[in-house]
Order: C-alpha cells, then sequence, then structure tokens
C-alpha cells in the first residue's frame, strides 16, 4: 500500500506542476494503515485475535466499507459484491453494518454440507472457495445473515477480515468500523487467583483457624454465620463478637460477596477442582435450588439453638479446611472427609456448593442484595451469538445466555453473584461493566 | 413436448412456462454425465438421496415428463447451488431449472413446500432444505433458533435494529 501511496503522491505532484490532472484515490490516501495497539499484557500472554468492532452511533451510512470491501473481493468498485452490508435508515438516522463476526462457534460452519467452512487459529472463519457451491445455508444459518450472496456470480462474500487488516475498518472515515484487540481486561484473571492462593495461604496455613475466628489484639474477626450459631446456641450476644462478625458484612455492602469469590479457602478448592474436572452431569432437582441455602441457615441457626454447640461448624467445609492443617488438624480425618465430598459436587455445575447450598453464603447473599455495586450488561454493545462468554465463565451460572442471544440485556442478581468479576475481564466488547448501586445507564444503551 | 434430444429448434410452445425454464436453462443438452450427481451436496444433506432427488434425475424428468415434475417433492430438496452448473460439459443450469420450476410451483399456489418469513411473507427457502439447517443446529437452544423464521434480509434488519 505504500507504493500505491507514493505513485498518488508522484501524479498528485505532477497535476501541480500542470500535467495531467490527478485521475484517481488511491487506497492508502484516505487512512494510514491502523496497527493494534499493543498492550502490555500481550508480552507475557499470547496474543489475542483481532476482531471488528462496529459502533453504529458512529455511522454516516457513507458507504466506504462496501466500496472498499467490494474492491478487494472483486478488483472494482462494487458494493453489492462486498462482504459487509450498510443498512441505511433514513428517518431515524441510523445505520448500520452488517458483518461477519467471527463467532467463536460458528452456526454457519455447522449448516455447511461440503464443510467449506472452517474456523482458523488466528479466530477468522474463512471459506474455502474450492469446496464452496454457493448453497447459500451459511446464509441461512447466520443470525444477522452475514454471508451475502454476490448477485453478479452467485457466490457467497463473507469477511475473512482481510486475513487480520480489514480494509473496511482502515478506510472508515467516521471510525465506526474499528480494528482492535477487544476491550476485555484479561488482568483481574491473574489478581483474583493470586489472592485467591495467598488467602488461602494465610487462613489455612498460617493462621490456624482464622475464618471462623481471629484476633489480635484488639482487632478480632469472625464468620458470621458462626456468630449466628454462636448467639443461638449459648444464648447470650457478646457484642465484640458481633462487631468482629460484622467486618465481613461490611465488605459485601461494599463490593458484593467478594468473600466467596476472592477469599473462601474452599471457594479456591473448588475452582482448582473446577478447572479439572468437566461439569457434565446435570444436578437432582432437590439441589439444583438457590433457596436450598437459605434453609441450610436456617437449620444451622435452628440446630445451634436445639442442640447448644454450633451444629454447622462440625461440618463446615470451609471451617474444616482452615482447621485441618497443623499438629492436631491434618489428621482429623473424619471432619475433613467433608471437603473432598462437597468438592466432588462439581462434576454438576460449577461452584455447585456455593450456589445452593452454602449458608455463609446464604448469609452474604442476603446481606449482598443490599450492596453498593452491580454488574451491567448491556446487550446492545454485546455481539450476542458470536461470543456469550459471560454466560459461560459465569461460574455461579446467573447470567442469561440466551437472553443475550435475543438481544435483552439480562439483570444480574448481586444476591448470587460472586463479585469474581469473570464476565468484566473476559467481555470483548467492554458490555459487562461494574456499576454503582444507583447509577441507571447500561452499557450501550445510554441513560434512559 | 419438445423431444428429448432436443432437435426440435422450433418455438412452436413459445408460450409454455415449462418449455421456456427448459429452454433458459438448456436442460435439453443434458447428456446425463452424472458430474453434477457427483459434486452435489444433497449426497451430503439428506440420507435418502437417489436418481430421482438428483439433478440429472430431475432434469430427466423435466424432459420426459414434462408437467408431472411440477408435483414432485424431490424437486425442493435442492439447495439452488451452482455446484452442477459449473461442472456440466453442456453447460447444463441445474439451479435455474430448479429455480424455474419452482417459480411455477409458487405461481400456482401449491406451496406448501416453502418457508416463509415471518415477517414479510415471502417464501425463501425450501422446507426440506430448512429442515435440514435446523437438524444441524440442532444443539443450539431451541429459543435461540427464532431466526431462522426469518428471509435473511428481514433477519438482517431485525438484527441491526437490536444493535443500533
Amino acid at each position: 500500500m505504500n507504493g500505491g501511496s507514493e505513485k498518488a503522491a508522484d501524479l498528485r505532484k505532477s497535476a501541480e506542476q500542470g500535467g495531467k490532472p490527478y485521475p484517481f484515490l488511491e487506497l492508502g490516501d484516505l487512512r494510514p494503515a491502523l496497527k493494534p495497539r499493543e498492550r502490555f499484557s500481550e508480552r507475557f500472554m499470547p496474543p489475542r485475535n483481532g476482531m471488528l468492532v462496529f459502533d453504529p452511533s458512529r455511522c454516516t451510512g457513507c458507504g466506504t466499507c462496501e466500496m472498499v470491501c467490494g474492491m478487494r473481493n472483486v478488483s472494482r468498485v462494487a458494493p453489492a459484491s462486498a462482504s459487509v452490508r450498510v443498512l441505511r435508515n433514513g428517518a431515524e438516522g441510523r445505520n448500520f453494518a452488517v458483518h461477519c463476526q467471527h463467532c467463536r462457534k460458528p452456526l454457519c460452519l455447522e449448516a455447511c454440507p461440503t464443510r467449506a467452512i472452517s474456523r482458523g487459529e488466528d479466530g477468522i472463519v474463512r471459506i474455502d472457495r474450492v469446496f464452496c457451491t454457493g448453497c447459500g445455508l451459511c446464509t441461512m444459518a447466520c443470525p444477522e445473515a452475514a454471508p451475502l450472496r454476490d448477485p453478479a456470480t452467485q457466490t457467497i462474500r463473507k469477511c475473512d477480515l482481510c486475513d487480520g487488516d480489514p480494509l473496511c475498518a482502515r478506510h472508515c472515515p467516521e471510525g465506526a468500523l474499528t480494528y482492535t484487540r477487544g476491550k476485555a481486561f484479561r488482568w483481574i484473571k491473574g489478581l483474583r487467583w493470586t489472592v485467591q492462593a495467598l488467602s488461602f495461604l494465610l487462613l489455612v496455613v498460617i493462621l490456624i483457624g482464622t475464618f471462623c475466628f481471629f484476633r489480635a489484639g484488639v482487632v478480632s474477626l469472625s464468620c458470621p454465620t458462626g456468630t449466628l450459631q454462636n448467639i443461638a446456641s449459648s444464648k447470650t450476644v457478646i457484642l465484640s463478637t458481633v462487631l468482629s462478625a460484622l467486618a465481613l458484612v461490611v465488605l459485601t455492602l461494599l463490593a458484593g460477596r467478594l468473600f466467596c469469590g476472592w477469599i473462601c479457602p474452599f471457594g479456591f478448592v473448588l475452582d482448582l477442582v473446577g478447572k479439572v474436572v468437566p461439569a457434565k452431569v446435570k444436578p437432582p432437582r432437590w439441589l439444583a435450588n438457590r433457596l436450598n441455602k437459605y434453609g441450610v441457615l436456617a437449620g444451622a441457626v435452628g440446630g445451634s439453638f436445639a442442640l447448644g454447640y454450633q451444629a454447622f461448624c462440625t461440618v463446615c467445609p470451609i471451617g474444616t479446611l482452615c482447621r485441618s492443617y497443623g499438629v492436631q488438624g491434618f489428621f482429623r480425618g473424619a471432619e475433613l472427609a467433608v471437603v473432598p465430598a462437597l468438592a466432588a459436587l462439581e462434576v454438576t455445575e460449577r461452584r455447585s456448593w456455593c450456589r445452593y447450598l452454602c449458608p455463609v453464603g446464604a448469609l452474604l447473599a442476603l446481606v449482598a442484595s443490599a450492596g453498593l455495586i452491580k454488574i451491567v450488561i448491556g446487550a446492545k454493545k454485546c455481539k450476542k451469538f458470536s461470543c456469550i462468554q459471560c454466560a459461560e465463565v459465569c461460574p455461579m451460572g446467573i447470567i442469561d445466555g440466551d437472553l443475550l442471544r435475543e438481544g435483552v440485556s439480562p439483570k444480574v442478581p448481586m444476591k448470587e453473584c460472586i463479585s469474581c468479576f469473570r464476565c468484566v475481564d473476559r467481555c470483548p466488547y467492554g458490555a459487562a461493566k461494574i456499576r454503582f448501586r444507583w447509577q441507571k445507564g447500561i452499557p450501550g444503551e445510554g441513560r434512559p | 413436448m419438445r423431444g428429448e434430444t432436443g432437435e426440435d429448434p422450433e418455438m412452436k410452445e413459445e408460450n409454455d412456462r415449462l418449455s421456456q425454464v427448459k429452454r433458459f436453462s438448456g436442460a435439453a443438452f443434458c447428456v446425463e454425465c452424472g458430474r453434477c450427481v457427483a459434486v452435489c451436496p444433497m449426497a451430503e444433506m439428506y440420507g435418502n438421496f437417489s436418481i430421482e432427488m438428483s439433478p440429472r434425475g430431475i432434469i430427466r424428468k423435466a424432459l420426459t415428463e414434462g408437467a408431472e415434475i411440477l408435483r414432485d417433492e424431490n424437486l425442493w430438496y435442492c439447495t439452488e447451488c451452482n455446484a452442477g452448473t459449473d461442472v456440466c460439459p453442456q453447460g447444463v443450469s441445474c439451479r435455474d431449472l430448479v429455480r424455474g420450476l419452482r417459480e411455477m410451483v409458487l405461481e400456482e399456489g401449491k406451496a406448501e413446500t416453502t418457508a416463509s418469513c415471518r415477517h414479510c411473507g415471502k417464501p425463501f427457502a425450501a422446507l426440506p432444505v430448512e429442515r435440514f439447517v435446523f437438524r444441524r443446529l440442532e444443539k443450539e437452544p431451541v429459543n435461540v433458533l427464532a431466526f431462522l423464521e426469518y428471509c435473511p434480509s428481514c433477519r438482517r434488519a431485525l438484527y441491526s435494529r437490536r444493535n443500533a
């Protein structure tokens, strides 16, 4: 393209000197080639696949993308042969460029009868011209009908991102079509795992029995559910104990169930187990009810009241993990057996213990429902079918991917959210955001 | 009715739509080499792929049995791809033939074999073809596949309205 620019510059110069009038615009003239910005994280992480992001608020409907794309496809200005189509809405002044999103699980790939469509290592979905018969079943299977039929040759034109340097993004005069590496953070993951590992070390290895009750001088911290059971069993309220339980409650009010996602040692174990064990078995219906955990909480408090000792704490997997390390700890085998037994629940769903049974989580959930923050996912910014990573990575399974596919922003119940921020971390379109409770706007939809 | 050999150059049945379709698609020049059957993606798509369903069978039936082909359900399995035309040594466009025949059927109003767009109401695909796509996308949640009921251009408009 540089050569073309030089040629054009020569022609322009000759035109200024009274020679032949400047005849045409070279492709490289309109806008210099944009290289995706290298991020700091890419120095130690594999580079991410580029993606074409379209911003409808910037599109003027000029059709430059169609023009340059058609030019690349058939070597002449033929917008109808382009693999991008601009839908213009003059009445409302809204335009939209339909282009291939290069889905992670392409439906066109599934439907192609000759298996001409493949998804490469670089994340680009391509049609192999040798095998393509032009039957158009990919258009039938695509939710946005992005593979377009060339009216002249009756072949299917589908974006191949110009093999990593899309002309449409380069020449879009308004910057509505941009080629980026996505807006995913990708560093929250590392931070979370580090914090989880450190708190596991701290709570289990270094400070024995810390999570349940811990005192250093005047500072004391304790488990809120344990405190409730303590009050129920001893039938006395000690102010200092209640205050020490309040620390976790305040944290939950500020940042949701941050404890469950970032600190809980048993949650760390579950996350590790979940890395290895595939979640395939369907959980039984009596188990798969998110109200169960409140029942367990009520049972724990009621049981403590009746029995006179902290009933649930003896079998609590978090507590047994905390107490397990040390001279007298590791050999209390019977007590520790509850940890692998509950970790085995990971074969049903990710974090099924936290979803359905954990009474500590239940108490924090009640607090978090009045919390300060919320997670919003804007369906208009999200590219629907092509991604749905947020619903996939959510360990609590509270993001409704089907709703997102239908174009409706799902409501994320903060009661169930463990504030792991996986969705925020992964969303390549910047549609999942952390917001304060009172903020009304949804990404991509503006303020109501 | 024109003969199989296509030696009747006179435009006797100028008004006859069927013979027009056959003439424009060049069906009369078919030598039954079977190359179109070899490349036909329908063999991959349907378990009951047979000579009657194949482009060669459609061309033969159109030539020998005339209007009988319009009541044949085998007409509706074709995806209207261009594979057979690309390889045909005689330049027969089986796609144009199938398209023309389908148009005739649709104009007569005997179209229980096409899927119509839920929004604009136009037929956009043959039912067996749509059923094939459904079967391939079986694994997807059913409520998500609602877009299959819309024709591609309506689908594009719908998608843009959701996103813009």
